[in-house]
């Protein structure tokens, strides 16, 4: 047990050093230190925004409809965790531990590692917790410092901030995964990094695609729902005109029969028009939902970058928060538009898709997000594990 | 594949045998060891040697679990070979070295020596010592990145006895050294010996070799050819040589005493032992026929001349690429 943990340490206080070595990492700390600067800079009351001296009167917003602990976080997690960590601190991150394993699987120098009492196993796997280090230790210093801005501008101290943390470390080690398995089998720098950016392309653009034709998939469904609306309005109406004409008739039971679909259509011609046009919303297949199945499923088989990111909104916004803020955003007009109206336009179907398809997107469980993320990543690393151990070196 | 011995050789420091690899398959099939068998004493000084190719670092590798045999049956250090505990009490310098070069000297002996297993005080002193010994004392606090090669070479052999290792292997360690270097890398292996420690050396400078070896295994294509101490395989070689002086030839009398084994040629006598005694009655009689005797001494062959022996003419690259050429 002490052996292990002796060598665990040499390990990572290598890895340490290595980074410490490095310009890029000192170049990344303190573009992090600027940006937490930048944040802190930014002030938020009853007046609106403003930044230094400045004030921001274009941002429609102010603390007297948003609490400026929802609005400083939002920043937080929109601007330092949705851009500056999961993309360009990321990128920087990769091009610093892109060396990594080339370098420690070179000839010459693997030989000093491999003859020491330690399973490969061990020290590939040792090796690549290291190699979060960067990650693990940027995200923490721009956390801490994120807490302390939220804390004395947004008055909330959110010991959740540092969920950050993990989530972002999750996060990269998806991608960190790849360029392990890439350098080990490679053992090329360039051709490591570039494999993991296209890969890392390819989540994204397979992200994009969920997201377009779940929304596209949710269209026939308001659209139903839309028509439905408008043939309940239009029975509505028609029932009082053909109840005033059985009523006229001296029908008996004129205030409780329910007029038969050929009575309405006869008393109301647009009634059959919408009838069957929703006849056949029904009968078409929605081919889009077939392919965003196949979307979902090979989905589900990879790593879910966006949503392990927005893991962190989920917990540090609650759903009164976001309601909060969408309230905020909305129109008056638009207040009540949750409803599918008889008179939505095409535009408006189209907005409440999305908006239902964000919901659905927000409402896929961690297990889904992270968990089948999580066992991507240790395929890959299996597959790693597996090369290293058998490889001569 | 690797198992162990229960043979008398087990308390060697290394004994295997049936040492085999091949490298790549079907028809790009290279056979590089093709069953080694070698034995290594405790407390000795063991040289490997051998043409460029011939299987001296695949075999050290395979020893160290560097690189998997295709079979192989041994023991080191009285484990069997392949037990990753044990490369705890081995300290090795591999050929072409590279150490981290964001590392200083120190840090990189200290870090491989936590791999190793050794405890933080015992590495702390076990630096000052290593570094002392390999003369790197001033480069302790320099980063490797900026070492010369030989410096590196030393911080290296460093390295390799940062663990205090019953069993040390070093892998070409002159390799890159200028001849000051060569000789203090040479005193440093005098003195890991004296200290009780095998040290096994792999390398084609045969002078380094033949100076410092108590045993040496000489490998071609993937065998071992010679195995066993210098006196042993010198032996069938060793001779007494009597030259005369310039113009003069051996009498007629010499020539019928001379055993039938002896050579003549020109103004030298070759006989084939390099026991005085018997060349004495030669000797006698070549001064008491007027010949002038020039020079009278053994001749022990060199282990350069042992090596081109056994190699021959066989001394191209090792592995063949299939097995039926190599035999």
């Amino acid at each position: 047990m002490i052996l292990l943990l002796r060598q665990t340490a040499a390990v990572f206080v290598d890895a340490y050093r290595e980074l410490n070595a490095k310009k890029l990492f000192w170049i990344t700390l303190a573009l992090s230190g600027l940006i937490v600067l930048v944040f802190a800079g930014v002030g938020f009351d009853d007046d609106g925004v403003s930044f230094l001296i400045w004030d921001l009167g274009f941002i429609p917003i102010a603390a007297d409809v948003l609490s400026p602990e929802i609005f400083y976080k939002i920043i937080f997690t929109t601007f330092g965790i949705g851009i500056w960590l999961t993309w360009i601190a990321t990128v920087l991150a990769l091009v610093s531990t892109a060396q990594m394993v080339p370098d420690f699987v070179a000839s010459g120098t693997v030989e000093l590692w491999l003859v020491r009492p330690m399973s490969r196993v061990r020290l590939l796997a040792t090796k690549y917790l290291a190699g979060l280090l960067f990650v693990a230790m940027q995200v923490l210093a721009f956390s801490g410092a994120s807490f302390f801005v939220i804390g004395f501008r947004g008055g909330a101290w959110e010991p959740g901030i540092f969920l950050a943390v993990p989530i972002v470390v999750l996060f990269f080690s998806y991608l960190f995964c790849i360029q392990t398995l890439a350098g080990l089998i490679t053992k090329s720098t360039i051709a490591s990094l570039l494999t993991t950016l296209l890969f890392w392309f390819a989540l994204f653009l397979l992200n994009t695609t969920d997201i377009a034709l779940l929304q596209f998939k949710l269209v026939p469904e308001v659209r139903q729902e839309v028509i439905q609306a408008r043939i309940d309005r239009q029975e509505e109406n028609t029932l009082v005109l053909i109840r005033s004409d059985w009523r006229e008739a001296g029908v008996e039971d004129w205030e409780t029969r329910v007029p038969t679909q050929d009575e309405y259509d006869e008393k109301n011609p647009l009634i059959a028009p919408n009838r069957e046009e929703l006849e056949e919303l029904l009968a078409t297949p929605n081919t889009v939902a077939v392919w965003h199945t196949g979307i979902f499923i090979a989905k589900s088989l990879l790593p879910k970058t966006s949503e392990t990111i927005e893991l962190l909104n989920r917990n540090l916004l609650s759903s009164n928060e976001l309601e909060q803020l969408a309230e905020t955003f909305r129109d008056d007009e638009e207040s009540d538009a949750r409803e599918p109206a008889p008179n939505w336009s095409d535009q408006q179907i189209m907005e409440e898709s999305s908006r239902r398809s964000q919901i659905e997107i927000r409402n896929r469980s961690i297990w889904w997000v992270a968990g089948t993320s999580v066992g991507f990543e240790i395929f890959v690393l299996m597959l790693a594990l597996v090369i290293f151990a058998r490889r001569d070196f | 594949m690797t198992t162990a011995s229960t043979s008398p050789a087990a308390d060697a420091a290394l004994a295997v045998s049936g040492v085999s690899k091949v490298f790549g398959r079907f028809r790009k099939k290279v056979y590089a060891l093709r069953g080694v068998d070698m034995t290594v004493a405790r407390g000795s000084v063991f040289g490997l040697l051998g043409p460029n190719g011939a299987g001296k670092s695949t075999l050290v590798k395979v020893l160290l679990t560097i690189i998997t045999p295709k079979s192989c049956s041994g023991t080191m250090l009285g484990a069997p070979v392949g037990h990753k505990p044990t490369l705890g009490r081995i300290g090795y310098l591999p050929e072409h070295h590279r150490f981290p070069p964001y590392l200083k000297g120190k840090q990189a002996l200290d870090h491989f020596a936590a791999l190793s297993g050794v405890a933080r005080t015992d590495r702390r002193q076990r630096v000052g010592e290593t570094l002392e010994l390999v003369g790197m004392s001033e480069w302790a606090d320099h980063k490797v990145g900026g070492y010369s090669k030989g410096m590196r070479q030393r911080l290296g052999i460093a390295q390799a006895l940062m663990n205090d290792p019953e069993l040390v292997i070093l892998d070409e360690p002159t390799d890159g050294v200028d001849p000051v270097g060569r000789r203090d890398i040479r005193k440093v292996v005098e003195r890991i010996a004296s200290e009780g420690k095998t040290v096994f050396l792999n390398s084609h400078l045969l002078g380094e070799l033949e100076l410092v070896c108590d045993r040496v295994a000489i490998m071609v294509k993937g065998r071992v050819a010679a195995q066993g101490t210098l006196d042993e395989l010198t032996a069938p070689d060793r001779a007494y040589e009597i030259r005369l002086a310039d113009d003069e030839m051996p009498p007629e009398q010499v020539k019928t005493m001379l055993p039938q084994d002896a050579k003549i040629e020109g103004s030298v006598i070759r006989l084939a032992s390099d026991d005085p005694t018997l060349a004495q009655p030669v000797l006698r009689e070549l001064l008491s026929n007027g010949r002038t005797i020039q020079s009278a001494r053994p001749v022990r062959p060199s282990l350069e001349d042992l090596f081109m022996r056994v190699v021959g003419d066989d001394s191209g690259p090792g592995g063949s690429r299939s097995e039926g050429a190599g035999k």
